[in-house]
């Protein structure tokens, strides 16, 4: 009942998106607060498995909260509250009860700026797998080099495995961020402004990388560029004020969009 | 008008000159102090000074002091390092704006220039006393006592620089961490310490500097010793000790041998305020 | 429900896994935090340490030991009198002497010296931070405190003592009330309380012109920059701009030097004299807390023992107080930063 009601405020989630693939994150009615202050208004949308959902909008709209919600990142703050569901795999992930390491383990992040760990670039990725499960030498190695070669990183850094992540360039330092979160194998990868940091050239080796990822993996990427949104991905979800004004595929999104907010943001009109 | 202009011309004048005749008065008596020590301390310099005890007096050297220095200083520095470096981390990782975090950054602040003596007091109270009483006069002043109230004046020190290197560290490693399901505490010993490694090595330095050339809470804890010992439950020499004591002493060649020593001591210092330096500043050029 | 195959991550492991690491991150956070009330305990420590040892001289004398001057180990009767004023005298005059150098190099290194000069001249003026306590008071024993009684203090005496060696009071000595009484010394050494406080100013400068010069370079530019632009000079720019700016900031910076001077033992130690008398003037001996401490413990038993700890908490409560003052001072300029 309630689930048509919110289909009924926001016709096209449900519809759309369950036409294209099965659902992999299934959000509603979520609220986000800090400090007291209203973040996220009523979030609902469904995100659909193995494709590539780009949320976009202008600064300060939550979409970076919205995704910072994802993996309850934002649990690391005081005074951050989120309210809601947010279903994947038939369990509410805000529940209380549901664990950090299954959670962050089912779902990767990757940030804005690259942060790599002031370790070695085999260690890097490595750090992270080690946590999650105990490995052979040999078993790490062959999944170390799996990630590299799925970041696309692997021919560039096979022969400086144990030189320090620092000296990487940053586009390379993106790279192996991307390699460190897929390591983990997650189902769901959620890249922050994956590229605001980088020049065009290394942008695009990222791109080219989400293109190849969504084979296997549910991407959900915030950019503020909207080119990288119509470039990269399957659907688009345009936020405004904290609220979701227009979640549909991303051809419809730049052509035809239904709402005048929407088409005002994609014109340039505000923003 | 014209008057007016020329007073305040000249007032700016005076003011300026005078300004630059304070940094030359501070510069003088800096060179003054290293001159003496310099010229004094190398004149006194010779091979004795490092392989004869101070039992021999006149003819003596410092070697056990200089031995006692070191196991002192580094049992400050090898109890203050890891209390301090976990307490600096409870401020910049769990207490940013707590209150009793934010009343122990400030308390922090004020040991940082509590009077030494006291400190040793302190010591001798907790420990000197204690264990003469219960080792009936065996074991009263040691080694050990002096390390600890070293380490009670290099604690703030280090709790100090760990805060602050720990809160230059960005957020975003920490996000980026915590997002592979590391747990918190792992985060912080392997990753954020890690990241701030070369800082918290500058405030251990600065804090053995600042240590070494502390006198008077040894007075009344490590005392002294004229023999050479290596065992920290033993009363034990140290340099700042024996030049207090030797500047003290009506003999010449005392005087002589507390400026091999002072140079000596004024040589450490200075080497290892430089080295902190040397690698604070590395570590600018490599972040930037 | 779709499950991946490859998915590495067995619930029930993984939640096995989460508890496990909230308890270590539990234990981890105890730790630390006990860690960092170490830093807490030590300040109450030494104050209790020293207040408990010092309670039989507090019992004995009441408050009338913070004002007696005796000193009497043969009758067993303490008054702390003598060596708090000599903390206080050494410490004030050190201050007094400090503050102008240090405001003086300060500006200098903030708004005159041009830019290359600027990062070797603090360095060395840091550099004198740098030396430990014992190398200033061996320093001040041999070289400036001979120094000082062959070419300072005869001046002081004869011009502005009231007991010149020939004889004939100045017409400062004559007229100004009390610096006759300041001035006039037949002590024939060097060691003195402005000798003290001499060493103890050098001791203090860097202390003091650093945090000053830190705090003038937190003065907005923008600020600066509009005084220049109304012609002002830069005389005028520091004294009526970055002063007044800053004037709480400096304070504290001044406070904390003073809490330096007041806690020091060593480079006072040599050069007071350790005199258990009180002279009006500057130029006689006389002692501080530290310096009793130091010259007195290790021989004293009873009572005397208990004095000195007493003495030891009337130091710590007195630099307690100022460098609280110093702090909270300081910190306010820190809001304003921040607002």
């Amino acid at each position: 009942m309630t689930e048509r009601a919110v289909a009924a405020l926001n016709p096209q989630p449900a519809d759309t998106s369950v036409a294209i693939a099965p659902t992999k994150l299934k959000v509603r009615d979520l609220y986000f607060y800090y400090n007291g202050f209203q973040a996220l208004n009523g979030i609902s949308m469904d995100i659909p498995e193995k494709k590539v959902t780009a949320i976009i909008g202008p600064s300060g709209c939550g979409k970076s909260t919205l995704l910072r919600i994802f993996n309850r990142i934002y649990a690391i703050y005081p005074k951050q509250e989120a309210k809601g569901e947010i279903v994947l795999d038939g369990e509410n992930i805000l529940d209380p009860g549901y664990s950090m390491n299954r959670l962050r383990g089912k779902i990767g992040m990757v940030f804005q700026k690259p942060v790599p760990f002031p370790m070695p670039i085999f260690e890097n990725v490595a750090y992270g797998i080690r946590h999650h499960e105990k490995l052979s030498r040999p078993d790490m190695a062959i999944r170390v080099e799996q990630a590299l070669r799925s970041a696309a990183l692997w021919d560039e850094v096979k022969d400086k495995l144990k030189q320090n992540a620092l000296g990487l360039s940053g586009g390379q330092q993106q790279r192996l961020c991307i390699a460190r979160a897929i390591a983990l194998k997650p189902e769901v990868l959620l890249l922050d402004e994956p590229t605001s940091a980088l020049d065009p050239i290394a942008t695009s080796r990222i791109e080219q990388l989400v293109a190849e990822l969504t084979s296997e993996y549910t991407i959900v990427m915030v950019t503020h560029n909207m080119q990288q949104a119509a470039r990269c991905s399957d659907l688009t979800a345009f936020m405004y004020l904290g609220e979701l004004i227009e979640f549909d595929e991303t051809e419809k999104i730049f052509t035809s969009p239904s709402k005048k907010q929407t088409e005002d943001y994609i014109t340039g009109r505000f923003g | 008008m014209g008057a007016l202009y020329l007073r305040r011309r000249i007032t700016n004048w005076l003011a300026l000159g005078l300004s630059m005749l304070a940094t030359l008065i501070g510069l003088g008596f800096l060179g003054w102090i290293l001159w003496d020590t310099l010229m004094r301390g190398i004149s006194a310099l010779n091979l004795r000074l490092f392989s004869t005890i101070t039992a021999y007096g006149n003819e003596g050297g410092l070697a056990n002091a200089m031995v006692g220095s070191l196991i002192i200083d580094l049992l400050g520095i090898a109890i203050a390092t890891p209390i301090g470096v976990l307490a600096g981390t409870w401020l910049a990782e769990y207490a940013h704006h707590t209150k009793l975090g934010e009343t122990i950054r400030f308390f922090n602040d004020i040991l940082l220039s509590a009077p030494s003596i006291v400190m040793g007091l302190f010591v001798y109270t907790i420990i000197v006393l204690p264990s003469t009483a219960l080792t009936h006069g065996n074991t009263t002043f040691s080694g050990f006592a002096g390390g600890v109230a070293l380490a009670l004046i290099a604690l703030p020190v280090i709790v100090r620089t760990t805060d602050e290197m720990l809160r230059l560290v960005p957020s975003t490693l920490r996000e980026a961490a915590l997002s592979l399901g590391v747990p918190q505490w792992k985060l912080t010993t392997q990753i954020l310490i890690r990241a701030a490694r070369s800082g918290i090595v500058t405030g251990v330095l600065l804090a053995l500097a600042r240590i070494s050339g502390e006198t008077a809470p040894l007075l009344f804890t490590a005392f002294g010793n004229n023999f050479m010992t290596l065992n920290p439950m033993e009363k034990m020499a140290s340099l700042p000790q024996i030049i207090y004591q030797y500047a003290n002493d009506p003999g010449d060649k005392m005087h002589a041998l507390a400026w091999a020593g002072a140079f000596v001591l004024t040589m450490f210092v200075l080497l290892l305020s430089l080295a902190s330096r040397l690698i604070l500043s590395r570590n600018k050029v490599s972040h930037d | 429900m779709s499950s991946q195959p490859g998915a590495i991550v067995a619930p029930l492991a993984a939640d096995q896994r989460s508890r496990r690491d909230a308890r270590h991150d539990r234990q981890f956070r105890w730790l630390l935090k006990i860690c960092a009330l170490l830093v807490l305990a030590s300040l109450v420590g030494a104050a209790g340490a020293t207040l408990w040892g010092g309670r039989s001289a507090f019992a004995s004398f009441g408050w009338h030991f913070l004002v007696s001057s005796t000193w009497d180990p043969g009758n067993d009767v303490y008054g702390a009198l003598v060596p708090v004023y000599g903390t206080i005298v050494t410490s004030f005059l050190a201050v007094m002497l400090a503050v102008p150098i240090s405001f003086g190099i300060a500006l200098y290194l903030s708004e005159v010296a041009p830019r290359w000069l600027r990062t070797p001249v603090s360095s060395a003026i840091e550099l004198l931070a740098g030396i430990p306590s014992i190398i200033y008071g061996m320093w001040g024993l041999f070289i400036f405190a001979p120094f000082f009684s062959a070419h300072i203090k005869p001046w002081l005496t004869n011009y502005l003592g009231d007991s010149p060696d020939d004889g004939k009071l100045s017409w400062v000595a004559q007229h100004v009330p009390f610096i006759g009484k300041l001035f006039g010394s037949s002590y024939p050494f060097g060691a003195s309380i402005l000798t003290a406080g001499i060493v103890l100013a050098i001791m203090i400068t860097p202390f003091i012109s650093s945090v000053m010069r830190e705090v003038f370079q937190t003065v907005p530019t923008r600020l600066k920059e509009s005084a220049y632009a109304l012609g002002s000079s830069t005389w005028e720019v520091s004294w009526d701009i970055v002063v007044p700016y800053t004037r709480s900031a400096v304070i504290g910076g001044i406070l904390l030097g003073l809490g330096r001077a007041l806690g020091e033992t060593m480079a006072v130690t040599f050069v007071l004299g350790n005199a258990m008398q009180l002279s009006p003037s500057l130029l006689d001996p006389g002692s501080s807390i530290a310096s009793t401490i130091a010259n007195q413990f290790s021989e004293a038993v009873g009572l005397q023992k208990s004095t000195l700890m007493a003495l030891a908490f009337l130091l710590f409560v007195i630099t307690f107080i100022v460098l609280l003052i110093a702090r909270l001072m300081l910190r306010q300029l820190a809001r304003k930063e921040g607002t």
